[in-house]
């Protein structure tokens, strides 16, 4: 076994043993529990939800 | 890696909840992300027009082939792989980066953090690129797809990446948000599987090559996850952010956007090596890659079902916004490309269409209809931002669009068409080979029509850009961002 081969090794089992790592900071840190809250993260106070934003083209009709 | 104790401050949780603060923080993010941000899509848009180029010249050679055959250097041999790495590093890779970079800012809640590192990565990146497609050119190319560029170029190249990797995990440390979107699950996945990928595939097909048949499983492997692993996040991270933002609403169902991203994590590496169906490996690696594409039926169902009814309702806004012309474009080209590909992963199928120019049409269903449309849709909605500048002209606009659609169509629909009838044709004993190739040639020329009516919208969207570009260095006038919400934001960006 080349010292090549053992770092392959070494990162072809690092990327999953990250992926838990990932798993599991998510489930202790809340992430899967308050959605709701998450699927408003894009929006604020200056862009609400409910406001559409780059209505740019055939202006004449985007306000019908 | 020190921050200015005034940006940390403004960085805590609290500030971003109150109003003021949170709208004096996007455009202080919006204005800190400029100079990186344009750094990365105006030279992703310069070697795009070059890819363009290059992909024009590669296509009409598929019917004349005696097309600029005097010069060595722009042989099919030269050019197609030029054209290749041009187009996913300098201009998909590029692209994907400076939208990246702007997502993170904007979810973190943070103004873009020691913009010189990014600068430097982005210069980096385009002296590793330009070293790369010269050596391509010039005969060096190490002939082994997708990673064509010579071994003396991807030093740079990973030079430029780290410095990015670096900058994205000081973000993510430094966010003010704390709680993650789903787009940063997808973008942060992506910022840490194209080290890995890229960095396998080097060491064990150009530094020290593994033997054999072995090596077209690497290939493979590398290839297919550098879409599904590198650029699919990306695009996928943005839709879900843009659709969003544009007709203002959310997501209609957060759980099945996570669904989503664990099951592409957990299926989308095993894919790559369906394109070795009848190649002498082992039949269990063909079939686990087989079933590990089938599977994609559940990242593929739960994104298409999600992207549709977060639309449901908001379909009349496709008239009114560029951004989101592309970006639902694009998620459905990633919906048809996806079932493509596990219909492409069926040996049945493969029997047919591999070795054939439907393969190639699936390849730009994704690489181009679905991760560059939505890459121009984000730009549309970024550029305006980070430039406080209106898009100058809507005509070009719609001219990008139009001619980016019809081109795509052009090009996928025919070449999917006649690359199946090419393979009936080759599994044919009886049809002579130059027959199947005589068969292609009309397909062929469509090609290179779709790819000129693509070239036409590549020219508009840059023109576009550089004309939006020359306001910035004119008189200054009114923030008109207006045109993106209907409301004026305060003049704080730049001038």
């Amino acid at each position: 076994m080349t010292p090549m081969f053992l770092l392959m090794l070494a990162g072809s089992m690092a990327v999953p043993a990250v992926a838990l790592w990932a798993l599991r900071w998510a489930m202790r840190h809340g992430e899967f529990a308050m959605q709701e809250r998450a699927a408003l993260l894009p929006f604020d106070e200056e862009e609400p939800v409910g406001r559409a934003t780059d209505i740019i083209l055939n202006q004449r009709t985007a306000n019908r | 890696m020190s921050v200015p104790s005034k940006t940390l401050s403004a960085l805590m949780p609290g500030d971003v909840s109150s109003g003021d603060g949170r709208k004096a923080l996007l455009a202080e993010i919006d204005a800190s992300c400029r100079v990186p941000v344009l750094f990365f899509v105006c030279s992703g848009l310069a070697w795009l027009l070059l890819g363009t180029l290059l992909a024009l010249v590669t296509s009409i050679k598929l019917h004349h082939p005696g097309f600029l055959a005097s010069w060595e250097f722009l042989t099919f041999g030269r050019v197609r792989p030029a054209h290749l790495n041009t187009v996913i590093y300098g201009w998909s890779s590029q692209a994907g980066i400076g939208v990246t970079l702007w997502l993170m800012c904007r979810l973190c809640r943070v103004p873009f953090i020691a913009p010189g590192l990014a600068t430097v990565a982005a210069v980096f990146w385009n002296i590793g690129l330009t070293v790369g497609t010269i050596g391509i050119l010039a005969g060096d190319s190490t002939a082994i797809e997708w990673l064509e560029m010579p071994r003396y170029a991807t030093p740079i190249l990973f030079v430029s990446y780290a410095l990015i990797a670096v900058w994205s995990v000081i973000t993510f440390r430094l966010r003010a948000e704390r709680h993650l979107y789903v787009s940063q699950w997808y973008l942060l996945a992506a910022l840490l599987w194209f080290p890995w990928l890229y960095a396998t595939a080097q060491i064990m097909l150009v530094m020290e090559p593994v033997r054999g048949t072995v090596q077209a499983a690497v290939n493979w492997w590398f290839a297919h996850n550098v879409l599904g692993l590198w650029f699919t996040p990306i695009g996928l991270g943005a839709i879900y952010y843009f659709i969003p933002k544009v007709i203002g609403r959310p997501i209609h169902s957060y759980y099945l956007s996570v669904l989503g991203f664990w099951s592409l994590a957990l299926f989308y590496n095993w894919n790559g090596l369906h394109h070795l169906i009848g190649g002498p490996l082992p039949a269990w690696m063909i079939t686990v890659s087989i079933v590990a594409s089938v599977m994609m039926l559940v990242p593929v169902t739960v994104v298409a079902i999600n992207h549709h009814f977060t639309m449901w309702g908001h379909f009349a806004k496709l008239w009114h916004s560029p951004t989101l012309r592309f970006v639902v474009l694009g998620a459905v080209c990633y919906t048809l490309t996806s079932l493509q590909g596990i219909a492409n992963s069926l040996r049945s199928y493969s029997e047919v269409v591999h070795f054939t120019h439907h393969t190639v049409a699936h390849a730009h269903l994704g690489v181009y209809g679905f991760f560059t449309m939505v890459m121009f849709g984000s730009l549309y909605y970024v550029l305006p931002r980070i430039t406080c500048r209106e898009w100058p002209c809507l005509g070009l606009v719609s001219i990008h669009f139009w001619a980016c659609a019809l081109g795509l169509f052009l090009y996928v629909v025919p070449l999917s068409i006649g690359g199946f009838l090419q393979g009936l044709a080759m599994n044919d004993a009886s049809v002579p080979f130059l027959k199947v190739v005589e068969g292609t040639l009309p397909w062929l020329k469509l090609r290179t029509l779709a790819g000129l009516l693509l070239g036409l919208g590549h020219v508009a969207f840059v023109a576009n850009v550089a004309w939006m570009l020359a306001r910035v260095f004119g008189p200054y006038r009114r923030p008109v961002v207006a045109l993106l919400t209907g409301v004026e934001t305060p003049a704080v960006v730049g001038k």
